[in-house]
């Protein structure tokens, strides 16, 4: 009940990664875990009650003596905290009861991991360290009974892969919702549309562009047209630092579009980079305006426009001093 | 509904008022044939201010006038395309190629303006 409770007010839940009980089975389905592998695991109970402690401070012995992991565990308080929870992790595995609750604990205790940025590799490491050291535990405990030994190992061998399915889960998991955060940062990042002359709108774009900003660049755009009654449009792409076919056709759209509203839409700032990627992708593009920088798209849109920029003077000698 | 054609000097004004149906399309199409040569115009501005949505047969037959028309010797300029209109256009891969658009009256007639 407790653990139901925690893992809700955690931000990583089942719920929330779309894990539940069908998708739980099918995992467990794949693993061919059975109730003939709960059952064994739980027989080894006592077996895990009674060779916890050696094995975990095997474990910590272990961490302690790589540089990666020793840095984890600096304060001798946070060693003996995590050695108790190491624990009741260490005898959950043989309870028997592997339903909801189960992974609920699983997943939290791989986004306590991802949090502290623990490297899966360590993290693996560990699983691998256990079922070694459980592994030499139980030819111990049933002694002349390898046959039963090795069963036992084999479900619990079955019970730790679920384990790490499910904290590997949690790591993508974590990464992705760090990349979806960005992304929507990224897109709140405003497309402004400017008027540098009359009748001339700059459009800088800067990131990335997916369909739905792509979306809202194009409208924005063509109201602005509409609105300040533009006849060009410098479209800047310095700060767009790749180009798939995908962007390049919504550039290719927006372009389109303007015309139609009898804008002239000039796109400036392809790097060579830009180029030699639309290049390599075969992208037709000849149907666009192109310059190579926004000081070239805005010479341009002038002389479509037929302003003349004159220089009627020497520059003073510094600018701040007016 | 008709388009009303108004004659400006050399210019013809095909000032659309409400959703075409295909057969006022056809029948603009046929009235602006015979009013090019008729008024010996040398150009032609399209107006689509009032509409909210310009379909594939719209568009075929906007281009077809355009085209009908520069036979005889009249530039055809579409004006007016709101930004709602232009985007969905695009997206509908519609992008009347070939025929000059410009922002609104004014500006169309400008256009024609220039090209003499």
């Amino acid at each position: 009940m407790k653990d139901a409770r925690q893992a809700r007010a955690d931000p990583t839940s089942a719920d929330e990664m779309q894990i539940d009980q069908e998708n739980v089975n099918r995992r467990k389905d794949f693993l061919q875990f059975r109730q003939e592998d709960a059952d064994a695991l739980r027989l080894l109970n006592d077996v895990a009650q009674k060779y916890a402690d050696p094995v975990i401070d095997d474990l910590y012995r272990h961490f302690l003596s790589f540089e990666e992991t020793r840095s984890f565990f600096r304060d001798a308080a946070v060693l003996e905290r995590v050695k108790q929870l190491q624990k009741e992790y260490f005898l959950r595995l043989t309870v028997g009861d592997y339903g909801a609750d189960y992974v609920a604990n699983r997943l939290r205790i791989g986004t306590v991991h991802e949090r502290i940025n623990l490297d899966p590799k360590w993290y693996l490491g560990a699983y691998n360290f256990y079922l070694r050291a459980v592994a030499s535990r139980l030819q111990e405990a049933f002694g002349d009974d390898t046959q039963k030994a090795f069963m036992s190992f084999l479900s619990l061998m079955k019970l730790v892969f679920l384990d790490i399915g499910l904290s590997v889960d949690t790591y993508i998991y974590a990464r992705e919702r760090t990349m979806r955060k960005q992304q929507e940062a990224i897109r709140e990042l405003s497309t402004p549309v400017l008027q540098i002359r009359e009748r001339l709108l700059l459009l800088p774009i800067i990131g990335v562009i997916d369909s739905q900003r792509g979306r809202l660049i194009t409208e924005g755009l063509l109201r602005s047209i509409r609105a300040n009654r533009a006849k060009v449009v410098v479209m800047d792409i310095t700060g767009v630092a790749t180009i798939d076919s995908k962007v390049a056709n919504h550039l290719l759209q927006t372009v389109t579009a303007a015309r139609l509203m009898g804008a002239l839409v000039i796109v400036s700032g392809l790097s060579s980079e830009v180029a030699q990627s639309l290049v390599g992708l075969g992208i037709e593009l000849s149907k666009l305006n192109t310059v190579g920088d926004l000081q070239g798209g805005i010479e341009e849109a002038e002389r479509l426009l037929g302003y003349k920029v004159v220089q009627l003077a020497e520059p003073t000698k510094s600018p701040l001093a007016g | 509904m008709p388009v009303p054609i108004l004659k400006q000097g050399a210019i013809l004004i095909a000032s659309i008022q409400a959703a075409l149906s295909d057969h006022d399309l056809i029948e603009l199409r046929d009235d602006l044939g015979v009013r090019v040569g008729h008024n010996r115009s040398r150009g032609v501005v399209i107006d689509v201010t009032a509409l909210d949505v310009l379909d594939s047969f719209a568009t075929r037959t906007i281009r077809g006038i355009a085209h009908q028309a520069k036979l005889r010797g009249a530039d055809t300029v579409v004006v007016g395309i709101q930004p709602d209109v232009a985007f969905s256009m695009v997206q509908l891969g519609l992008t009347l190629e070939g025929v000059a658009t410009a922002l609104d009256l004014e500006e169309g007639i400008e256009f024609l303006r220039t090209l003499k």
